[in-house]
């Protein structure tokens, strides 16, 4: 996790760099403001890696002698299948349309139907037989 | 267990001969003039697109002899290290960092030459400076073009079915604006080697003095609608007397005064280029 | 000593044959899948299909052009066609593809069982598809699809300009397939940070997934931008706001925002294609990737340049810092070159064959050269005035980008091909594929630097007799049939194969394999794997199927986790038979 969290980093330094460097030489603000923000976007992302490697024990993966058993027991929990990101893609659709033609009645029936289904989604292995008691 | 390729030694020398040799032939039999490395590329009939010129040609030198050594390797390593025997195991060689610093300086080298003349000439070609002997403005509209000759105050304007044709007299310095009223088209003049878009909310400009009397023809180069592919114009360089009577024939014809730019206001026309590149 | 010879008996676990599924059974497991490889299969078709389509409508430009006048379509129909022939080449075709090969492979090559969020995964398709039919959907409006270059330059792109609905359904078709190419990012990141196997440090990762982590950062960089300049001009469209309006620079604003989101995705679309080169290369030449540490810092080079460059595309409107970009662009031609030299590297002094996979990556290397070295023509301002917005420009985007992603697409496909599903495409058939395919791309667009550099400029659909066009337009159009018969042959191939190929039975029927989908059954189990090999290096199944070469005996390391443990195949070794766990 350090490893990436590097990688972020210098992703932030070198484009804060560049934007600086930008700003300055062509004083056009599309540009700067772009590689400024995307120098803000390693940023973010190398904070949570490296602050997060601090705090956790070396993990498995970044460790050269790592053993498969290091990594024993329950891994995590995948999904074997599961019906809800095709209304969840569909709402959106619909949503994309009724933009394209400007049909106030598709919107709101695709941000419905977005809402329903993310509800759904997140909410697909707590209900039912998965109720925790 | 491991048999290391033992007719190494052989093939690195051949493969390294060969290389040489493409490299020499390819560099001693070629001059300036007649490299296939022009590509087809127009007779320049400008200052600057002589300019352009010979940074085309040395450019394509330097990238035939980087192409010509580059496939070599890679063709000549195809051939050379081809399987022999079904059970060959090469020597399992992982990186080698003097050969990898080579590799990274060397096209450090090559780019900074190319830089630096690229940089000397794109200063040359774009600057603008404020001795022109005359002033040509530019319009492009969908799906034509329509010149202001800024300091005679006549004007010339074209149809895709009557294309209209740019005067210019030889061996003066023209300044050329270059504005439109609707979308982004781009005037280019092969023969120039050069082309600038006219953008709609900014006046573009540049410099040249035509140097080799001629028609030659002239095509918009940026996307602009249905009739893109019609937006062609011709560029008629010719002495200054028979450019003053093409002004007299326009002033005959009724075409005095200018054709509206498409400039929107002042101000939206000088904030637009201030940064033309970092000359202006 | 090599796999190749033993017998399989089965990777998988005892257990009762299952019933087969019937046909409802099927497309309902496809439509609520949560598996990688399934999804990646369904990118790979998908995005397949939008090739061929984008191919038929790159004939129907090519017979267009044949002739000066115009035989088949009219000026209009023309514009939609090359606006959505590179718009469904570049974001239904080739950008997906990215998320296909990345769903099928990566995962299995970090040994993890399976993504980050395998339901977002499945969502991101779902994305992928619809807003690639709302894209395709617009040709069958009355108005016509989008008819102003893929590029949709301000103000051509406005209302007034280009009315219909046939422009709106391109931004929102694009914006939702933009979405779901986000969240595949953020999918492939979260997995490859988080859910590598032990001892899978990241410089032992291997290349692919090296340039998919690089890809998909660079997709997180730019899709951004490119989401706010299409809803941006939709609304400016649908509701009259005047962001891009040129009085107030609207015009140069949105080119701007279009390549700072255009320029990284050209490097998208490359660089996982890189990666697979880089996977194939030793396969073949029976040698470890040249200079792995060189080839990592030259990708992640690659793609932090490649986001500082975008002005290159805006040279000739007179409004961009020239000499910055140049030198930038210029730049990223030291890291491609390491890169190059490292591919060439880890040919040299091996031991080479060259079935289909090889074939496809060396006929990468010969045309992706060229387009790199015309790259650099363009890179500079003073002769990019003259071939910009030409033929010229034309002629260097198919080389470089159909150079890596079809070249390396096939590349990759006849590679992991048995991998995926079992079997091997015909070999004898994917040579014929290959020698078409090669003349067919050379003939079609190595011209076309001639035609540019005469004078003819991109996206016309017409020229005249007197021009001197006309015979080097026939030239290419004679590629390009080649081209198309190419094709054909890949699909035969394709169907014969299903029909009656054999199953290899092995895990790694190309013998060499070096990454860790190498030690798994072909095709793998549904997490993956049922056992992992121990990692020590970055190649892991190399490791494991030829250890006397791999050199860890000598280091007195044990490769399997539990050596009593079912691997497929049995080493038959005489180094590691007195080896114990």
């Amino acid at each position: 996790m350090r490893d990436s969290g590097r990688l972020f980093a210098g992703i932030a330094i070198f484009f804060g760099l560049v934007g600086v460097v930008y700003w300055v030489l062509a004083d056009e603000p599309a540009g700067a403001a772009f590689l400024i923000f995307t120098g803000g976007l390693g940023f973010l992302i190398a904070f949570y890696l490296l602050f997060t490697a601090k705090r956790v024990e070396p993990l498995p993966e970044d460790d050269q002698e790592g053993e498969l058993a290091d990594a024993a027991g329950q891994y995590g929990f995948f999904s074997p299948h599961s019906w809800w990101p095709l209304p969840l893609g569909f709402g959106a659709a619909m949503i994309a349309l009724g933009l394209a033609f400007v049909a106030w009645w598709m919107i709101l029936l695709g941000a419905a139907l977005l809402v329903f289904a993310t509800a759904g989604l997140l909410f697909e292995y707590y209900r039912g037989e998965f109720v925790r008691n | 267990m491991i048999s290391s390729h033992s007719t190494g030694r052989r093939p690195h020398r051949l493969a390294a001969a060969g290389l040489v040799g493409v490299v020499l032939v390819v560099v001693t039999g070629c001059s300036t003039q007649d490299i296939p490395a022009q590509l087809g590329i127009p007779d320049p009939v400008t200052d600057s697109g002589r300019t352009i010129w010979s940074l085309w040609q040395g450019t394509w030198v330097a990238l035939w002899i980087v192409g010509a050594f580059t496939w070599a390797l890679m063709l000549g390593a195809a051939v050379v290290y081809r399987r022999r025997r079904a059970d060959e195991i090469p020597t399992q060689t992982r990186y080698n960092i003097p050969i990898e610093v080579l590799y990274t300086i060397t096209p450090l080298i090559v780019i900074a030459v190319l830089t630096f003349f690229t940089w000397r000439d794109e200063a040359a070609i774009t600057r603008v400076s404020d001795d022109q002997d005359l002033t040509v403005n530019v319009v492009g509209y969908q799906w034509n073009w329509g010149f202001n000759y800024v300091d005679d105050q006549v004007y010339d304007a074209g149809t895709p079915t009557d294309l209209a044709t740019l005067y210019l007299p030889v061996n003066e310095k023209v300044l050329f604006e270059l504005t439109s009223p609707d979308v982004i088209h781009s005037f280019w003049v092969p023969s120039f080697l050069f082309k600038l878009d006219v953008v709609p909310g900014r006046t573009n400009r540049f410099e040249v003095t035509p140097d080799t009397e001629g028609t030659f023809v002239g095509r918009c180069a940026e996307m602009c609608g249905t009739y893109h592919s019609q937006m062609l114009f011709y560029v008629k360089v010719v002495p200054r007397a028979e450019y003053d009577a093409h002004m007299a024939e326009l002033t005959a014809l009724g075409q005095t005064g200018q054709l509206d730019t498409g400039r929107t206001s002042d101000e939206a026309q000088n904030q637009g280029n201030t940064r033309l590149g970092g000359q202006q | 000593m090599t796999i190749l010879d033993e017998p399989v008996t089965g990777a998988a676990p005892e257990s009762p044959a299952p019933r087969p599924m019937t046909k409802g059974q099927i497309v309902v497991s496809w439509l609520t899948s949560t598996d990688h490889k399934v999804i990646g299969n369904l990118y790979f078709i998908t995005s397949f299909g939008f090739f061929l389509v984008a191919g038929v409508m790159a004939l129907i430009i090519r017979a267009e052009l044949t002739d000066p006048g115009m035989q088949f379509v009219s000026l209009e129909q023309y514009n939609q066609l090359f606006t959505m022939h590179g718009t469904i080449m570049l974001f239904l075709f080739a950008t997906p593809l990215f998320s296909g090969f990345a769903n099928a492979i990566m995962p299995l090559q970090i040994g993890s069982p399976d993504v980050a969020f395998p339901r977002l995964n499945m969502l991101a398709y779902w994305l992928f598809l619809f807003g690639g039919l709302i894209v395709t959907a617009s040709l069958l409006t009355p108005g016509g699809a989008a008819a102003f270059g893929w590029t949709a330059y301000a103000p051509l792109n406005d209302a007034v300009r280009s009315p219909g609905v046939g422009a709106d359904l391109w931004l929102v078709g694009l914006t939702l397939g933009g979405l779901g190419t986000i969240l595949g990012a953020v999918n492939f990141i979260t997995t490859i940070v988080g859910m590598r196997a032990p001892g899978m440090t990241m410089f032992r990762m291997p290349l692919f997934s090296w340039n998919i982590l690089l890809t998909s950062v660079l997709v997180l960089m730019a899709f951004p931008p490119l989401a706010a300049a299409l809803i941006v001009l939709e609304v400016d469209r649908q509701f009259g706001s005047l962001v891009f309006a040129p009085d107030v620079g609207g015009a140069i604003l949105w080119q701007h925002l279009f390549w700072f989101f255009g320029h990284p995705e050209v490097y998208i679309l490359a660089l996982p294609f890189f990666g697979i080169i880089s996977e194939i290369l030793p396969v073949f030449s029976r040698k470890p990737i040249f200079g792995y540490k060189g080839l990592v810092f030259a990708t992640i080079s690659i793609a932090a340049l490649s986001v500082a460059v975008w002005a290159h595309h805006m040279f000739v409107t007179g409004a961009v810092l020239l000499p910055f970009f140049a030198f930038m662009t210029m730049l990223i031609a030291i890291p491609t070159g390491v890169k190059f030299f490292n591919w060439i590297g880890t040919m040299w002094g091996g031991s080479l064959t060259f079935e289909t996979p090889m074939l496809f990556s060396i006929g990468f290397l010969v045309t992706f050269l060229f387009g790199g070295l015309t790259g650099i023509i363009l890179a500079s301002p003073p002769l990019d005035f003259h071939v910009s917005d030409s033929y010229f420009v034309v002629a260097h985007f198919h080389y470089t980008v159909f150079g890596t992603v079809v070249f390396l697409m096939f590349a990759g496909f006849y590679f992991w091909w048995p991998k995926l599903t079992g079997k091997r495409l015909d070999e004898r058939l994917g040579q014929i594929h290959f020698w078409l395919l090669f003349i067919g791309f050379q003939t079609t667009f190595l011209i076309q630097h001639w035609l540019g550099v005469k004078g003819m400029p991109r996206r016309y659909g017409d020229y005249f007799a007197d021009d001197g066009f006309t015979f080097m337009n026939q030239v290419s159009t004679v590629g390009a049939v080649l081209l198309a018969v190419s094709t054909v042959v890949y699909l035969y191939n394709v169907w014969i194969t299903a029909k009656r190929g054999v199953r290899v039975g092995v895990d790694d029927p190309w013998g060499w394999g070096r990454s860790l989908e190498w030690a798994t059954s072909c095709p793998p189990p549904r997490h993956n794997f049922t056992s992992i090999p121990r990692i020590r290096s970055d190649s892991p199944a190399f490791d494991l199927h030829h250890p006397e070469i791999s050199g860890l005996e000598q280091a007195g390391g044990n490769l399997l986790a539990d050596p009593t443990a079912e691997l497929g195949q049995t080493i038959a070794s005489d180094a590691t038979s007195d080896k114990e766990g």
